[in-house]
C-alpha cells in the first residue's frame, strides 16, 4: 500500500514529504505507530494526523493512494 | 466624510453601504499588537471596524521593528497597545479604540472578552492560545485564530457554526498544550517579518469576512500557509472528545494554563557597580555583543564575545552560567540579546543588561 506523506513546520525537518510503501499499515493508528518508530523524533512533538484534508479524531482504515498530513502546533505571533 | 474615507469599498461590488454599516456595529478585540497584531490592526481600522480594542502588556523592543510595523525607534520602551492605539486613532478617528495595556489571564480575560463581538489571536505563547480559546469557547465567542513559525503560518475560525450546525474549537486540533520547549517561538527561532504581516492581514482578511458576511471564512478549516513555496494547505476540522474545556467561569479560574504572568522573564539593567559584583560570582557569564571590528576591544578571556550577528548560533546552544550580562557599546543591542536569551530561559536564569554599555563605563572597561 502507497501513502502520500504531507508535513508541516518542525515535522518537515525530518520527515520530508514523499509516498511511503507500508505493508500491514491498516489504519491511522497504525501509520502513527509506524511513523514514531521509523521517525522517533515525531513521538516527542504534538500533532494532528489528517486523512485526505480532513483531521482524524478517530483511528480510521487507510487505503492505497490516501494522503496524510501531519501538522504541528505553532504559537508565533 | 465617512463615506469618502469608504468610498473604495462602498463601491465594490457585494461590499457596498450594508456591509460598511455592519463594520461600523463591529466590536473586535486584537490579543498581542506584535507581529501579527499590528497589520492585522492596521486593516480592522482602515476598514472602518467601529470599536477595536487592543491588548498587550509588551513595550515595544528594537529586535521587534523588523515585523511589528507600527512602531518607531522612539518608541522603544513604551507600551505597545498604547502607541498602536494612537497611530491608529492618527490614521482614522471616526473609529473607537481603546488600550487595554496589560496581560490576558483567568482573573481577566472573561470580562475584556464580553465587551467584544470578534476575538483575533495574535499572541506569542501556548498559554495565551489555550486561556483565550477556553475562554472564547464558554463565551461562544468568534476566534480568528492566527499563528507562525518559522516560514510558515496557520489561520483558522473557532466557535462559529458552520452550515452542518457545528463548532470546533483549538482543542479539536491540538487538545492540550506542547511543553515549554517542544515547540519553539520566534524569539528563539527567529521570524521573517513579512511573514506575519502576510498571516496578520489574512486574519484580518478572515475577521472582515465574518462581520460582513462575505465570501468563505476559513469555519472549521485550517489554513496552512507556506511563504517559502508560497504553498497553502487546508484542512477540515472535526469536533474531538478527547479533552475538556471549562464549563464556566469557576473551571476557566482554577484550569491551570501555566501562565508565565506571574514568573515573566525579566531583563534587568544595570550600571558598572553592579556589573562588578556580578563578576565576583562564580557563575556569571559576560558577553559582548558587539561585531569584531569593533573598538575599544574586551579582554576576551573575561568578556565572551558572540556578536549579534551570529547571535541566533548561540540562542540554540545552552549556557551553564547562572547570571548571563549583555553588553554591547551603548547598551540597546544587549537589551535585546537580553531579552532573547529571557525568552528562552524564562525565569531559571538572571539576564541581565549593562546600562549605557562600554561607552558610558568606558573606564570601568580600559583601565
Amino acid at each position: 500500500m502507497e501513502i502520500e506523506i504531507i508535513s508541516f513546520g518542525k515535522i518537515a525537518e525530518f520527515i520530508a514529504n514523499q509516498q511511503l510503501a507500508v505493508d500491514g499499515v491498516e489504519t491511522t493508528a497504525h501509520l502513527k505507530d509506524f511513523l514514531e518508530k521509523e521517525f522517533p523524533q515525531l513521538a516527542n512533538i504534538k500533532y494532528k494526523l489528517a486523512l485526505n484534508k480532513t483531521i482524524i479524531q478517530e483511528t480510521t482504515e487507510l487505503k492505497s493512494g490516501d494522503t496524510v498530513a501531519l501538522m504541528p502546533p505553532f504559537s508565533g505571533g | 466624510m465617512a463615506s469618502e474615507r469608504y468610498h473604495r469599498q462602498l463601491i465594490l461590488e457585494g461590499f457596498g453601504a450594508n456591509a460598511q454599516s455592519k463594520l461600523t456595529a463591529a466590536k473586535v478585540l486584537v490579543i498581542g499588537a506584535g507581529g501579527l497584531g499590528c497589520p492585522a490592526l492596521q486593516y480592522l481600522a482602515a476598514a472602518g471596524v467601529g470599536l477595536i480594542g487592543i491588548a498587550d502588556d509588551d513595550t515595544v523592543a528594537l529586535s521587534n521593528l523588523h515585523r511589528q510595523i507600527l512602531y518607531t525607534t522612539n518608541d522603544i520602551g513604551k507600551p505597545k497597545a498604547k502607541i498602536a492605539a494612537q497611530r491608529l486613532h492618527a490614521m482614522n478617528p471616526e473609529i473607537d479604540i481603546v488600550a487595554h495595556v496589560l496581560r490576558i489571564e483567568s482573573i481577566n480575560v472573561l470580562e475584556i472578552l464580553k465587551a467584544y463581538d470578534f476575538v483575533l489571536d495574535g499572541s506569542d505563547n501556548f498559554e495565551s492560545r489555550y486561556l483565550i480559546n477556553d475562554a472564547c469557547s464558554l463565551l461562544k465567542k468568534p476566534l480568528i485564530f492566527a499563528a507562525v513559525a518559522d516560514y510558515e503560518g496557520q489561520l483558522a475560525i473557532f466557535n462559529v457554526k458552520d452550515d452542518k450546525g457545528e463548532t470546533t474549537n483549538y482543542r479539536d486540533l491540538f487538545p492540550i498544550a506542547p511543553k515549554p520547549g517542544e515547540i519553539a517561538n520566534c524569539a528563539e527561532n527567529g521570524v521573517i517579518g513579512v511573514l506575519p504581516g502576510i498571516i496578520g492581514t489574512m486574519a484580518a482578511s478572515e475577521t472582515i469576512k465574518m462581520i460582513t458576511g462575505i465570501g468563505k471564512p476559513l469555519v472549521n478549516k485550517l489554513l496552512h500557509y507556506n511563504l517559502l513555496n508560497n504553498e497553502q494547505y487546508e484542512l477540515a476540522i472535526v469536533a474531538g472528545n478527547d479533552y475538556q474545556l471549562p464549563q464556566n467561569e469557576a473551571d476557566l479560574m482554577a484550569f491551570k494554563y501555566n501562565h508565565s504572568a506571574l514568573t515573566e522573564p525579566m531583563v534587568i539593567e544595570i550600571d558598572a557597580t553592579e556589573l562588578n559584583n556580578l563578576q565576583q560570582k562564580t557563575s556569571t557569564l559576560l558577553i559582548d555583543v558587539r561585531e569584531i571590528h569593533e573598538v575599544p576591544t574586551l579582554n576576551q578571556a573575561i568578556y565572551r564575545q558572540i556578536p549579534m550577528s551570529s547571535f541566533a548560533d548561540f540562542l540554540s546552544t545552552d549556557v551553564e552560567e547562572q547570571n548571563i550580562v549583555l553588553i554591547c557599546q551603548h547598551g540597546i543591542r544587549s537589551v535585546a540579546a537580553a531579552e532573547a536569551l529571557a525568552e528562552k530561559y524564562g525565569n531559571t536564569k538572571n539576564i541581565y543588561s549593562l546600562k549605557g554599555g562600554i561607552v558610558k563605563w568606558r573606564n570601568y572597561f580600559i583601565n
